[in-house]
């Protein structure tokens, strides 16, 4: 009985080992043909990878895992930098920045959970700007035509992270988006709330976003930041980083916030007039010139009796 | 514990924890005595500027106070109070308080000759003693020798007549308990407000930034003012005005097109070289386009022509001309940044002047060179002054006036710098002349160099100097020359 019984144990463990090591290397060929030339030392690897990638794009159907994978890497990989120049094969000029994020979006399609932490927790961290922007296109196109509330969720776990280059890369996404007309206003005001957020960190990068996307919607927030300098209550003043940012954040929205940046200037109290003059120097706006020269005119260093 | 204890003891807790909050609520303070309201400064003012004090939030209408000569907005950093002093407690109260919240107070007295001084005291340490003391017709008793009263020159039957004691503030917890001292003793009461120079510096660099016609006057105002931190930026806002508006007639171009981009083959190259190192275009140069940076172009591009008109209505090169002095100015960023201004309104009548600075011995050799390149901008005018200073002058005069001719170019400078290279027996004069006459870079010039060459021992220091130039010629020679003229406007 014993012996039966193993004999069945043994069986049983072969045929799932033979069940998975088949689907292990079930894997399409140009997949993983392409992927072996990327970790090996070859002459124009990536070249050459990108070519299966495109093979395999074509040939797996869709709504897989190796689906996803191929897009991905082919967006990843699909870079003029790895051509020739001089040579102008075909593949030379043929994938922009839009096309690497639509199949980065691809991949997302197809395996949704997986890719939208890859997309945002390492594709952001490539040192290539170009991988970058693919990638917040892609997002910008989850936030467009998928799962809005889930890749919001993904953000805002990514710019209250306690790691430094999440929040900067959450930045980011949140900039790309709400620059778009259409979503300004929804991500300003995501980001405003935000600007409660315990970490200062996350709230230097929200500000630095409301500053990148520019829109007049902040500008009251914005605001009382910066005069929360002299705020009654200690816990009410937020700290001279984020206001510092804060007023160039003005300066780069321009438009109405020249008005508050004036007020700034005129507040003698606060501890950001020169960096609201140094705003309003760049923004080179002509509001700006009546109130620097007032402050050339302003008396200071005198002594005036008050009571006799 | 007994009950007693034990609610004494909660009262004690209770109103300790009342006068924490109390004090850190203290941000604001409605001053009924002099009818304003204060505010403590923003917390990192003091962190980044080295600034504490409280701010006139409002000054409140009605009152009996002399309020219209203070302004809101202004910055308190001493409350200063004059007590009159009728008797020695008077006199012993005011020093108290003095020394008790500072080390230094000023005494304001008469002498036998019933003349008023002011003599100011200043302990090292806070509460250290003046030695004085006063009777009660407040007439200095008695003064202790080797005390600081001593060694003031007070003495012995002086009158006393007010304890003038300025009281530094923090914050507002010091303005409010200054205020109350001197108004409950009856003092005059001043305050001395204060001015951040950092700010007055920022506003000066973003107006000539920005660029305005109606800065010009300011910067002037400024430069000959006597205040001297703002002295420096404005000679170097002037300058930045000066230099901008004699891009006027590149951004003419600009404003007719209503264009803030244009080919560059309709543009002069060197205009937009100056206007790129401005920071006010920038080229592409593979589309061969000149593109107006916004913000600070686009807008420029709007204001150029009053600003040009400003400057020139002004007469800014005679106060360029004054500042260039050594005996006048002796900031040399000063002189730098006017000789800059001359350089760019290019007047004739400053040639004689800039040859002066050229051969001032007592100089700086960066400010002579500056004015010898000044009058390269020039140009040929300057020739003439500028070979005679050759003539007359030492090694140092001749590096100078050599390279200044090369520049400026044309035949004159060229047969002057022959002949001086003929001449010349100071081998490093020779490199400076042969290096000018390879800036004027036209055939007979080459030529001469070439015959030079050829005349010279091959393992001299000229030699080898004169072969690297004429390499450096023929490499450098070709169609590319000029696209390169412009290659560095590209990241601008």
């Amino acid at each position: 009985m014993k012996a039966i019984v193993n004999t069945l144990l043994w069986g049983i463990t072969v045929s799932l080992l033979v069940f998975f090591g088949s689907g292990c290397t079930s894997q399409n060929t140009d997949l993983s043909k392409g992927k072996e030339l990327i970790k090996s030392d070859k002459r124009r690897k990536e070249e050459r990878a990108v070519e299966k990638f495109k093979l395999a794009v074509g040939a797996i159907q869709n709504n897989t895992k190796d689906s996803a994978e191929a897009n991905y890497l082919l967006g990843f990989y699909d870079s003029q930098d790895f051509y020739d120049a001089d040579k102008e094969t075909e593949a030379y000029n043929a994938a922009s920045i839009s096309e690497r994020g639509d199949h980065m979006y691809k991949a997302y399609s197809n395996s949704p959970k997986e890719y939208l932490e890859i997309l945002i927790f390492e594709t952001l961290r490539s040192q290539d700007p170009n991988i970058q922007d693919a990638a917040r296109h892609a997002l910008k196109k989850v936030y467009e035509y998928d799962n809005r509330q889930k890749l919001l969720k993904a953000i805002k776990k990514a710019i209250t992270s306690k790691d430094n280059r999440d929040r900067e890369d959450a930045r980011t996404i949140y900039t790309a988006i709400g620059k778009d007309p259409r979503f300004t206003q929804e991500t300003v005001e995501i980001l405003i709330e935000l600007l409660d957020h315990k970490r200062k960190e996350t709230r230097l990068n929200v500000v630095k976003s409301l500053g990148e996307i520019g829109s007049e919607i902040a500008i009251g927030k914005l605001v009382k930041i910066i005069n929360s300098g002299s705020e009654k209550w200690k816990r009410e003043r937020e700290g001279p980083e984020v206001r510092r940012l804060a007023v160039e954040a003005l300066g780069k929205i321009g438009g109405q916030a020249v008005g508050e940046l004036v007020k700034i200037i005129q507040n003698k109290g606060s501890s950001m007039r020169v960096d609201a003059i140094q705003a309003l120097e760049k923004l080179g706006d002509e509001r700006a010139i009546a109130p620097l020269l007032n402050v050339l005119n302003e008396q200071g260093g005198r002594e005036v009796t008050v009571s006799y | 514990m007994d009950a007693k204890k034990r609610s004494s003891l909660i009262i004690f807790v209770c109103c300790s924890i009342l006068f924490c909050f109390a004090g850190c609520a203290d941000n604001e303070y409605v001053d009924t005595t002099l009818g304003l309201t204060v505010q403590q400064l923003d917390g990192d003012l003091d962190d980044r500027w080295s600034t504490t004090g409280v701010v006139i939030k409002n000054i409140h209408a009605g009152k009996t106070s002399n309020q219209p000569e203070i302004k809101e907005g202004e910055l308190i950093s001493h409350v200063i109070g004059e007590r009159t002093i009728n008797t020695s407690s008077d006199f012993n109260q005011a020093i108290e308080s003095a020394m008790r919240d500072g080390n230094s107070f000023t005494l304001e007295f008469t002498n036998n000759n019933q003349k008023r001084r002011r003599q100011r005291f200043s302990v090292r340490r806070e509460g250290d003693n003046v030695g004085i003391s006063v009777d009660d017709n407040n007439r200095i008793k008695e003064i202790k020798s080797g005390s600081l009263a001593n060694n003031a020159g007070l003495e012995e039957g002086d009158q006393v007549l007010t304890v003038i004691d300025a009281k530094n503030i923090r914050t507002i917890k010091d303005y409010k308990k200054a205020v109350k001292e001197f108004s409950r003793s009856k003092a005059k009461i001043s305050f001395r407000t204060k001015e951040l120079i950092g700010v007055k510096i920022a506003a000066i660099n973003a107006l000539a930034r920005i660029a305005d016609a109606s800065a010009v006057e300011t910067m002037i105002r400024f430069l000959e003012g006597t205040d001297l931190p703002l002295r420096e930026p404005a000679a170097k806002g002037l300058e930045r005005l000066v230099a901008l508006s004699q891009l006027n007639d590149l951004f003419q171009q600009f404003q007719q097109e209503k264009a803030n981009q244009l080919s560059t083959e309709e543009l002069n190259s060197e205009a937009l070289q100056r206007a790129g190192i401005l920071g006010l275009l920038a080229v592409d140069l593979q589309t061969n386009q000149a593109i107006l940076k916004d913000p600070i172009g686009t807008e420029f591009r709007r204001r150029s022509a009053t600003l040009y008109q400003k400057i020139s209505s002004t007469k800014i090169t005679e106060l360029a001309k004054k500042y260039i002095k050594r005996e006048i100015e002796p900031n040399q960023e000063i002189r730098r940044s006017c000789l800059s201004i001359l350089g760019n309104l290019q007047p004739e009548s400053v040639i004689g002047d800039l040859i002066a600075v050229l051969e001032d011995n007592q100089e700086t050799s960066g400010i002579r060179f500056k004015a010898g390149s000044t009058l390269s901008q020039i140009g040929s005018p300057a020739v003439e002054p500028l070979i005679v200073s050759f003539g007359n002058g030492d090694s140092g005069i001749r590096d100078i006036t050599a390279s200044s001719l090369g520049n400026i170019g044309g035949s004159q400078a060229r047969q002057a710098l022959i002949a001086f290279l003929k001449n010349e027996n100071n081998e490093t004069t020779k490199l400076t002349l042969v290096d000018a006459i390879a800036q004027i870079g036209d055939e007979t010039s080459i030529r001469i160099l070439e015959e030079q060459q050829e005349s010279l021992d091959k393992n001299s220091g000229l030699a080898t100097f004169l072969n690297e130039i004429l390499t450096q010629r023929t490499e450098t020679k070709g169609p590319e020359a000029e696209a390169d003229s412009l290659d560095f406007l590209k990241d601008l």
